[in-house]
């Protein structure tokens, strides 16, 4: 497990007023991997070893405490448990250790429509779908208008379901589970159904109900629609809590971690990638129309569309961010990654002295370090910086443009500038990157506490962080073994 | 308790259920849902064939004396037997949507039960047109044993819904078991025939013997059926009931994973 994952939880949106709706305590989750599964009788009865199995803990202990109108994201890469999280927060399933607590009527979009009849009509299945729900049925009439309308499916709800579109299909259940009033909506990755239009609608109302008090739990891969539209998130790795706290903040624990593994799988990917060449050992600045191998980058998980997608749906939210974001006195230094934005570190990359893409540097070689830019504000000067930090978070080596007397001032608005390292000189070990670029007067525009990690190999055996240039010399004085004076 | 209560609100998927089960039974027959009517009546009909005309039972009036526990007895099997795969049936809901998993069961066999009732149209029927005096106190009873018959086979359905999740031969078991259970049953022949009393008593150990009895009393003689029969009958019902109900709420918690 990596180290970021020890990252302290962050401090708790402080709304006192509003009471904890959904409590969760020390989850833990287990799931039967049997063998060679026999389940019928024959089986059971000839085939007993077949019968054994492990059990698998995909939760092992999460904790969570929501309040009312409070949206939460939880966020993880595949398999980290956080749909079966869902499922127990839904209740299909139940913990095999610790307690959930959830007041109120729950809804949940955990797959589309499940429930729907094929053959029966589209207004037919709003009462089967709701009845499934929890609602009466005179609690559904009350509701089928706006269902109906929200669906947009007009005279097409009287048709049998089985002649709809996906995206009709979509409309129609989300429509449902939107309109039962719930206290709680858990939604897994399912806003990707229908088009853009229909996504935006969903998250106005989503927004809407949230203003209304309603708590609303999204497990998604897309980051953006949980930095955009939750408070609060939780970043499930491994079966814990790697993160929890500010959305923006977990949001960004997770890219940086990302980043990470990006690096890792662009490593092995790029293993037999053609050579660059050697560049001068100073610290310079590039512009973009130069550079030939950048082409290959693969960019950072949040690509430019996605934002652009994203703040399509969410301008007010955006707006907001953007204004609060302007005041330096705003900037949450707790964060990962905070600042101005006036000038962005979109990405960073490490290069071998053959320009191959690694993660691992090896002590002793030379290497380099790629700090790509965008800027959207132009300032007079900036001042690059980075650091090497050990695991636990001892800084080993720091630096910056500005302490090394070199000037920086980018005319283009895009472009990187390189970090020569002429000899590794850490010791064998997993480190972590930070890397910031300051405005001339200290003001953070763009600093990652932690960008991501980075392995150093060595032949040598000397234990500690840093290699000294040294050698011995040993002097016997006369046959006794003596020292020299 | 919360689970009554929760079920109690879901009653209208109970409703829905049930009404799309009903519906659904029939659907592409041509005849549809006369088949609720046609079904019991060429029962009869085969019953009266075999037993009056080519086996002589010497029981007056044989094929009502059949009939009236026959249909109680229907109700039974396939809410016993069937309703193992209610639960399984509906894996893709379970897997996916949180509802009190009660609810399946429960509208498995109250359609059933629905089915039964309409078949009782033609039971009374039948003793209609076959001339078999009605004794309106007796019918009074009638809600009450159907009441108790209702729960033995909630009860009973219950488990067998949950157990087959884990196990799935049991579907196929149970018919086995439930036929040979009809025969040690008296519907074909009456509880008068057994003459030894250690096995008279265990005969009433089986739930379904006094309700058959009861059944029998209220439209067959035409009589009140005894307070020790309608006891019996009842304490049964509700003990199996509320075993039912522990079984499933203890083996409802893996469901999802299990399917």
């Amino acid at each position: 497990m990596r180290e970021e994952m020890d990252m302290p939880a962050r401090r708790q949106n402080t709304q006192v007023n509003r009471k904890v709706v959904i409590e969760v305590k020390g989850v833990h989750k287990k799931y039967r991997v049997y063998y060679d599964k026999g389940r019928s009788f024959k089986e059971k009865i000839l085939f007993q070893n077949r019968n054994k199995y492990e059990d698998r803990w995909v939760l092992k202990g999460i904790d969570m405490s929501v309040k009312t109108g409070e949206a939460v994201g939880l966020l993880g890469v595949n398999g980290c448990g956080k749909s079966t999280f869902l499922k127990l927060l839904s209740r299909i399933m139940y913990p095999d250790k610790g307690t959930i607590r959830i007041e109120g009527r729950v809804s949940c979009l955990i797959e589309l429509g499940a429930g729907f009849h094929p053959d029966l009509s589209g207004r037919e299945n709003i009462y089967t779908n709701a009845a499934i729900f929890g609602l009466t049925k005179s609690e559904i009439d009350e509701r089928l208008s706006d269902i109906i309308a929200f669906s947009e499916l007009g005279e097409c709800i009287d048709n049998p379901v089985r002649t709809y579109s996906s995206g009709m299909y979509a409309r129609l259940a989300f429509s449902v589970a939107i309109n039962v009033d719930a206290d709680v909506l858990l939604i897994d990755e399912i806003l990707a159904v229908g088009d853009a239009n229909f996504q935006t609608k969903c998250f106005r109302k989503l927004r809407e109900m949230k203003a209304k008090g309603m708590t609303i739990v999204i497990v998604s891969h897309d980051i953006t629609t949980i930095e955009m539209f939750c408070d609060q998130a939780l970043w499930i790795s491994d079966g814990v809590v790697a993160s929890s706290g500010k959305a923006k903040n977990v949001v960004e624990d997770y890219k940086q971690y990302l980043n990470g593994k990006l690096l890792d799988s662009v490593e092995t990917m790029e293993e037999a990638e053609e050579p660059a060449t050697t560049e001068e050992k100073t610290t310079e600045a590039i512009p973009t129309e130069e550079k030939t191998k950048e082409d290959v980058i693969v960019e950072e998980t949040t690509t430019e569309a996605e934002t652009a997608k994203a703040e399509a749906a969410d301008g007010e939210a955006t707006e907001a961010e953007a204004a609060e974001e302007e005041d330096p006195n705003e900037i949450d230094y707790s964060a990962n990654r905070f600042g101005l934005k006036y000038i962005e570190i979109v990405n960073v990359v490490f290069r071998n002295k053959a320009g191959k893409r690694i993660r691992t540097f090896i002590e002793g070689e030379p290497a380099s370090i790629e700090i790509h830019y965008e800027i959207h504000k132009p300032l007079e000067e900036y001042n690059f910086g980075m650091g090497f930090y050990t695991a636990d978070g001892e800084l080993i080596y720091g630096v910056n443009t500005q302490l090394d007397g070199i000037s920086v001032k980018l005319d283009d608005t895009k472009g990187y500038i390189v970090f020569h390292v002429e000899e590794m000189q850490l010791l064998t070990g997993q480190y972590f990157f930070q890397v910031a670029v300051v405005d001339i007067n200290a003001v953070p525009m763009d600093y990652f506490r932690k960008y991501c990690d980075f392995d150093v190999v060595s032949t040598k055996k000397a234990i500690g962080t840093s290699d000294v240039k040294h050698h011995w010399d040993i002097h016997p004085k006369n046959s006794k073994g003596d020292t020299k004076e | 308790m919360n689970i009554f209560v929760e079920i109690y609100k879901y009653r209208q998927m109970i409703a829905s259920f049930v009404k799309r089960d009903l519906k659904g039974r029939y659907k592409a027959s041509v005849l549809g849902f006369l088949w609720t009517f046609i079904n019991p009546l060429l029962q009869l009909l085969v019953y009266t064939m075999v037993f009056s005309v080519i086996m002589r039972a010497g029981i007056k009036d044989y094929y009502l004396f059949l009939f009236v526990a026959l249909i109680p007895w229907i109700f039974f099997a396939s809410s016993v037997s069937g309703g193992a795969g209610c639960v399984v049936g509906q894996s893709a809901m379970v897997t996916k949507i949180y509802f009190p998993r009660e609810v399946l069961p429960i509208s498995y066999v109250l359609s059933n039960f629905v089915n039964m009732l309409l078949s009782f149209l033609v039971v009374f029927a039948v003793l209609i047109v076959a001339g078999k005096p009605i004794n309106f106190l007796a019918l009074l009873y009638l809600p009450l044993i159907m009441l108790i018959e209702f729960m033995l086979a909630l009860g009973l359905a219950m488990i067998s819904s949950a157990v087959s999740v884990y196990f799935r031969d049991l579907e196929y078991i149970l018919s086995i078991v439930v036929m040979a259970w009809q025969f040690l049953t008296p519907i074909m022949y009456s509880q008068e025939m057994i003459q030894d009393e250690t096995i008279l008593k265990i005969f009433m150990l089986n739930p379904m013997t006094s309700v058959i009895i009861a059944y029998r009393d209220i439209l067959y003689y035409g009589k009140v059926p005894d307070v020790s029969t309608l006891l019996l009958a009842a304490g049964m019902g509700v003990g199996f009931l509320i075993l039912g109900f522990l079984v499933f709420g203890r083996l409802k918690r893996r469901f999802a994973e299990e399917l």
